[in-house]
């Protein structure tokens, strides 16, 4: 079977079974997290914003948020055939794309409160995080196929690396 | 705190004529800085999904040089000068031309120089805006130190997203262009300023203006 290619928009979550291509575009402070069962051939991928959604209205999208968007993830992994102690995270993406020296303003650093909210959530739930490409201030595009279980990761000026 | 999706046509038209404002002042600005005409568009109020802000701009994967500052004091906001990367070799290439007397062609020129001409004409188109605001509202301003990237237009909007994302889906933005004509072999120079308010300095913005 040909693997088609799933392009994943902000706050997009979803689980589909292989062959597949699962494709995040031009993440900044965002986090694309990929989790993958690979003896039920089944992976999922979200496209992180925002670390936590306290406070928020519940009617927004649970991929928003790391803390909802981990949960949702494996639960949806689950219905589809993976079981926990297979399922396997990699994560791209939480940079800093602006640095304004002196400036104290929150936002700016969101990438990173993204990364450590969604490692933590991971850790939580009890699912193995086996790659990562965070921080720093360029943003990513990611790409993760289940013919080899690996995450491509573009960044200008960096060329390609599979995680 | 305001809900910027119930805000009326009045309130949008007093956003709008703020913009309007900080865009004939960075014009201005621009335009002695090159010694150049400044063609500038009325600005646009946008409520734009954060969800699609990538896409509200033109193509997300496309590279653009961006200049970013922070404004605190009365009106808080955030402000970007966002450039194709085509366009902001131009300007840079333009601005070191007119410093310098001489023309340097911009793969001539290093990353550093480049990015310090880059970041001096966003400084100063962006803070000539703030100022005309900051008159108009009568508040007062701290500008912070501008930060370049050149990177994704949907990575560096991802900034918007971080901003907004934490009060709802919907994000109000204030967009206008200036553009450089009448160069070399009709090309022109063309860059965009995105005003980003911090959604809680709106409601200070609107009753200053008499419209809240």
């Amino acid at each position: 079977m040909a693997e088609s290619t799933i392009v994943l928009g902000m706050a997009d979550l979803m689980v589909v079974p292989a062959p597949v291509k699962l494709v995040t575009l031009g993440l900044g402070s965002c986090i694309g997290l990929v989790v993958f069962d690979s003896f039920a051939k089944v992976a999922g991928m979200a496209h992180i914003m925002l670390p936590d959604s306290r406070g928020l209205k519940g009617s927004e999208k649970v991929g928003k948020f790391a803390d909802t968007a981990v949960p949702a993830l494996i639960e949806e992994m689950l219905k589809k055939g993976a079981t926990r102690p297979r399922i396997k995270a990699k994560i791209a993406g939480g940079a800093q794309m602006f640095s304004l020296p002196g400036s104290s303003a929150e936002f700016l650093t969101v990438g990173a409160k993204n990364v450590k909210e969604t490692k933590l959530k991971l850790a939580k739930m009890g699912i193995a995080l086996v790659a990562s490409d965070t921080g720093g201030n360029k943003g990513r595009t990611i790409e993760f196929s289940t013919s080899n279980w690996l995450l491509k990761v573009k960044t200008l000026g960096k060329g390609i690396s599979e995680i | 705190m305001a809900d910027i999706e119930l805000f009326n046509a009045l309130q949008l038209d007093a956003i709008r004529e703020v913009g309007n404002i900080g865009t004939g002042n960075a014009a201005t600005a621009l335009s002695g800085l090159l010694s150049r005409m400044i063609q500038m568009d009325v600005p646009k109020v946008e409520l734009v999904s954060i969800y699609e802000l990538g896409e509200h701009y033109g193509d997300p994967m496309q590279i653009v040089g961006a200049v970013f500052v922070r404004s605190t004091g009365g009106f808080g906001c955030s402000l970007i000068f966002i450039q194709n990367e085509d366009d902001a070799d131009l300007m840079v290439e333009l601005l070191l031309k007119q410093q310098f007397g001489t023309y340097i062609p911009v793969n001539e020129i290093p990353e550093e120089m480049k990015d310090s001409a880059l970041s001096e004409v966003g400084n100063i188109v962006l803070s000539s805006f703030l100022n005309a605001i900051n008159l108009l509202v009568g508040t007062h301003h701290q500008i912070s130190v501008p930060g370049v990237a050149h990177d994704m237009l949907s990575s560096i909007l991802d900034v918007v997203a971080s901003i907004y994302g934490q009060m709802g889906e919907t994000a109000l933005l204030v967009n206008t262009e200036l553009r450089v004509e009448g160069l070399d072999a009709g090309r022109k120079i063309s860059g965009h300023i995105i005003l980003i308010p911090d959604p809680d300095a709106l409601e200070l913005l609107l009753t200053r203006l008499k419209v809240m």
